[in-house]
């Protein structure tokens, strides 16, 4: 048993390997394809005043005249001392860079994903427990509704009502520059992390409501009925219990999505995020940073995919009998 | 009533769920399909309503509030929202359209050919899927773009469909395994059939409801993705109208306060979206109900 264990957690971690190893090369080589000049983002206005010699001097110097798979390999060497290059356009290591950004993309992130399933959790439970009545109704029109709205848009919207029009919040940044405490950053923080809530609840809370149904109509709760317990004290004690494992994986897949969503809201809000610096790198050319924050977005999506898939697989008790069905039958045919 | 003789099984009898369930999947989504038949119709036919030239930059009418002669005033170029609405929308739907063809395509092509190879064949392709899945989608779209040079239709379809069929391809692999051993099937192969008339005349019928539901969806996020694109600057240029494109001067508007600009393009994109989620969501119900056990 704890062989095969060992097992299951190598071929997760051999998948994981392999993905991130492909994903970087295929990011190395879409991104030295691109069209556009990374010597314009290094050098800025003086790239276009400088001779062809000095061009090819100054790629020489970055290393860009090598064939590409040759740039792949130095690149590899070098990621594994630790050393990812310097960004092209802040002329800085590229770690540096990023983790001057990366708190602000995690603060959001992370309040915006509590805030988000824990409201996900109440409304699913509000639903199920009024199921198609007239409550759950008007909340799953209205979830739907707000489910179809683009986030950008919502965005723009409550930027022109909020920042524009009532003037009562900011309408970008992450904090007021030269001054501001915590409450400045709360301030700036309502707007994006409103929006990352109201584009990605309903998805969640429907996804729980419908399972918290399917639980609801399983044997056990008639069960429990019978003994008299109340429709309150079977819900929250057996019910919830029974849907924590869909929880938690649907908690581990919605990683990459609520992250694709930061880096859009970033964007919009002008919060200096790793978004906006994804965003950038795009569009100037910035290979190296480009390279490292396409490789730690996938990480991060690679391996929260990979932890929903154990937590499926693993953790919901049903699949473990099946596992002791199947590691039975294997001795006894042996 | 004494609660302590309550029958419980009766009240929480299945008929009661399967009932409601019923009346729930009857209420056919008219509005939604009305709205978006309207939607379709005048964006094909724009000519017709139209009331003045979409791509015309009016320079003395620039940042106009809506009113009798631009009935939803003008954007910053000048030109006239009314119409660019109409004219635009036939290129985001389009998007929408074309760009699903070539990903349900990709993803019937895949998933079959995944389905039907041998167990090694099959599992490349699944952890090549995976991989391909694992990348943000948007980062993808984004370097495709570069390399295609400046979009235009046709080059943001391509892009947005070659990146969103993996979901429904995994859909189709699973249904190909269901019914690949199906007598029918063999039948086929054994008179000799070769791979595209078993796709197409055994496989597409059997899976095409269960991947309905996807395709539609398909439709709403290449929409949503062609205008996030747009409004970033980094998919169709300002001079080629979208639903997405009227939003990128959206930040300059914001400095003027010019809500029309931001909110009347934005309402027709959500309103084809909401009808379009609406008769997916109808099409799913209607599909579970013959084989879910709920």
């Amino acid at each position: 048993m704890r062989k095969n264990r060992a097992a299951y957690y190598g071929k997760k971690l051999l998948i994981f390997l392999i993905s991130i190893f492909v994903l970087s090369i295929a990011v190395f080589y879409i991104s030295r394809i691109a069209p556009g000049d990374p010597l314009v983002s290094y050098y800025g206005e003086r790239a276009e005043k400088m001779t062809p010699e000095e061009k090819d001097l100054a790629r020489e110097k970055l290393g860009l005249n090598d064939a590409i798979y040759v740039q792949y390999i130095k690149w590899l060497k070098e990621a594994f001392k630790g050393n990812f290059g310097i960004s092209f356009k802040y002329k800085q290591d590229v770690l540096s860079v990023i983790s001057g950004r990366i708190t602000n993309t995690l603060i959001l992130g992370g309040i915006g994903f509590i805030l988000l399933f824990a409201l996900a959790l109440l409304l699913g439970i509000f639903c199920a427990w009024h199921e198609d009545r007239l409550p759950d109704r008007i909340v799953c029109q209205i979830g739907t509704a707000t489910s179809c709205i683009p986030e950008f848009w919502l965005a723009l919207v409550l930027i022109l009502v909020f920042a524009m029009m009532l003037r009562i919040l900011p309408s970008s940044g992450a904090y007021t520059i030269g001054g501001g405490g915590i409450a400045d950053r709360i301030e700036h923080l309502i707007l994006p992390v409103t929006v990352l809530i109201i584009n990605h609840l309903w998805y969640y809370a429907y996804m729980i409501r419908n399972r918290l149904l399917e639980e609801v109509r399983e044997n056990y709760v008639l069960l429990a009925k019978t003994k008299g317990l109340s429709k309150g004290k079977i819900l929250f004690t057996h019910c919830l219990r029974n849907i924590l494992p869909s929880f938690l994986s649907l908690m581990a897949i919605s990683v990459p999505h609520i992250m694709g969503g930061t880096y859009v809201i970033e964007t919009v809000f002008s919060y200096p995020g790793i978004g906006t610096l994804a965003y950038e790198s795009a569009r100037y050319h910035d290979y190296n940073l480009l390279m490292v924050l396409c490789i730690f977005t996938g990480i991060v999506v690679i391996f929260f995919n990979i932890l929903a898939q154990i937590i499926n697989e693993r953790i919901d008790p049903r699949m473990k009998a099946e596992e002791a069905l199947e590691s039975g039958g294997d001795t006894v045919s042996g | 009533m004494d609660k302590q003789f309550e029958l419980v099984g009766i009240v929480n009898a299945p008929d009661d769920g399967e009932k409601g369930r019923k009346t729930a999947v009857k209420k056919r989504p008219v509005v939604s399909a009305v709205i978006l038949a309207l939607i379709v119709l005048i964006c094909l036919f724009c000519n017709l309503v139209m009331t003045k030239d979409p791509t015309y930059m009016d320079l003395y009418n620039c940042n106009v509030f809506p009113n009798g002669e631009f009935l939803f005033g003008t954007d910053m170029l000048g030109r006239d929202i009314f119409s660019m609405i109409w004219y635009g929308g036939r290129i985001s739907l389009f998007i929408g359209f074309f760009s699903t063809l070539i990903s349900t395509f990709l993803a019937i092509v895949i998933g079959s050919v995944s389905g039907l190879a041998s167990p090694a064949v099959d599992t490349v392709i699944m952890r090549a899927t995976d991989i391909f899945l694992s990348i943000p989608s948007l980062l993808i779209i984004i370097l495709i773009q570069a390399i295609l040079g400046t979009a235009n239709a046709l080059s943001i379809s391509f892009v947005i469909g070659i990146t969103s069929w993996t979901s429904i391809a995994k859909v189709v692999r699973t249904e190909v395994l269901r019914i690949r051993n199906s007598e029918y099937v063999i039948a086929a192969r054994c008179m000799g059939s070769g791979l595209f008339h078993i796709i197409l005349k055994h496989l597409i019928p059997n899976f095409i409801s269960s991947i309905m539901f996807m395709v539609i969806m398909n439709i709403r996020s290449a929409i949503v993705t062609e205008s996030t694109l747009s409004f970033m600057g980094m998919g169709l240029p300002v001079e080629i109208i979208s639903w997405g494109s009227m939003l990128s001067l959206a930040e300059r508007a914001l400095m003027t306060s010019s809500w029309w600009m931001i909110v009347i393009p934005g309402l027709f994109l959500v309103a084809t979206l909401l009808c379009i989620t609406n008769i997916g969501n109808y099409i799913r119900k209607e599909n579970n109900k013959s084989h879910s056990n709920l």
